[in-house]
C-alpha cells in the first residue's frame, strides 16, 4: 500500500466536496418528491425515481469505498479492480 | 408552544433549501448562513436551539464556528451536527472533539438526521443523555 502524497490527499479532499455535495443535492430532492412534500406523484413516477435513488445510493457506496475506506470497495467493484489488475500485469 | 429553530450553515444554497424543505416538513422551523461569519452572526441575534454545520465554509471553517460558539457562556450548549462534504480522515475525531453531537458525511438519510436532531435536542433540554 503506498502512502498518500499531498497531492493525491488534496484531489480526495476536492473530490468528495465536490461529489459529496452534488450527489446530496440529487438524494435530498429525489426524497423530498418521493415523499410527497412537493405534490402527489404517479405510480410510474415514483418507480422511476425510486431507480434514480437506488442508483445515487450505489454511488455513495463506490464512494465511501474508494475516498474513506469506509468498508472496502463492493463485491462488484472489487471484482472489477481484479479484473483491470490481471489485464495490467 | 415555540418552535424549535434550527440554523443551517452551508455555502451551498441548494443543500440549504434541500435541508430547509425536509426540517420544515417536519415542524422545525429553519434559518440559514452560508459563512462562518453569518453563522457566528445568527448564533448570537437569533440563539437557536441547534445547528446544522458544514466545515467547509467561507470566512473560516466550520471549526471556527463551533469554536467560537464554545467559547461563549449563552451559546455553548446549543447543540452541533456536522453535515459535511468533507473526507473522514482528519474531520470526524476532529469534530466531535470539538463539541459536534455528532457527524455525518453528505449524503445522509433522511431518517438518521432527523433522528440525531431529536436526540440531541432531548440531550440539549436535559430530558436524555447521549449515551441513552
Amino acid at each position: 500500500m503506498t502512502e498518500p502524497t499531498p497531492r493525491s490527499t488534496e484531489l480526495t479532499a476536492y473530490l468528495s466536496h465536490e461529489l459529496r455535495n452534488a450527489l446530496a443535492c440529487i438524494h435530498q430532492f429525489g426524497n423530498i418528491l418521493i415523499d410527497g412534500l412537493a405534490g402527489e406523484l404517479s405510480g410510474e413516477q415514483r418507480e422511476y425515481l425510486g431507480i434514480m435513488l437506488e442508483n445515487a445510493t450505489k454511488i455513495r457506496r463506490v464512494l465511501d469505498s474508494a475516498l474513506d475506506g469506509n468498508a472496502g470497495p463492493p463485491k462488484e467493484l472489487a471484482n472489477k479492480i481484479e479484473r483491470i489488475s490481471k489485464l495490467e500485469t | 408552544m415555540d418552535s424549535t429553530k434550527i440554523l443551517v450553515v452551508d455555502d451551498n444554497p441548494t443543500i440549504r433549501r434541500g435541508l430547509s424543505v425536509r426540517l420544515q416538513a417536519n415542524g422545525y422551523e429553519v434559518l440559514f448562513a452560508e459563512d462562518a461569519i453569518s453563522a457566528t452572526a445568527a448564533l448570537v441575534t437569533e440563539r437557536p436551539d441547534l445547528v446544522i454545520l458544514d466545515l467547509g465554509l467561507p470566512a473560516g471553517d466550520g471549526f471556527v464556528v463551533m469554536e467560537r460558539l464554545h467559547k461563549n457562556d449563552r451559546l455553548a450548549n446549543i447543540p452541533v451536527i456536522v453535515l459535511t462534504g468533507r473526507e473522514l480522515a482528519g474531520n470526524r475525531d476532529r469534530a466531535l472533539q470539538a463539541g459536534a453531537a455528532a457527524f455525518f458525511q453528505k449524503p445522509v438519510e433522511d431518517s438518521t438526521l432527523l433522528f440525531a436532531i431529536r436526540k440531541a435536542l432531548d440531550v440539549s433540554r436535559g430530558e436524555l443523555r447521549f449515551d441513552d
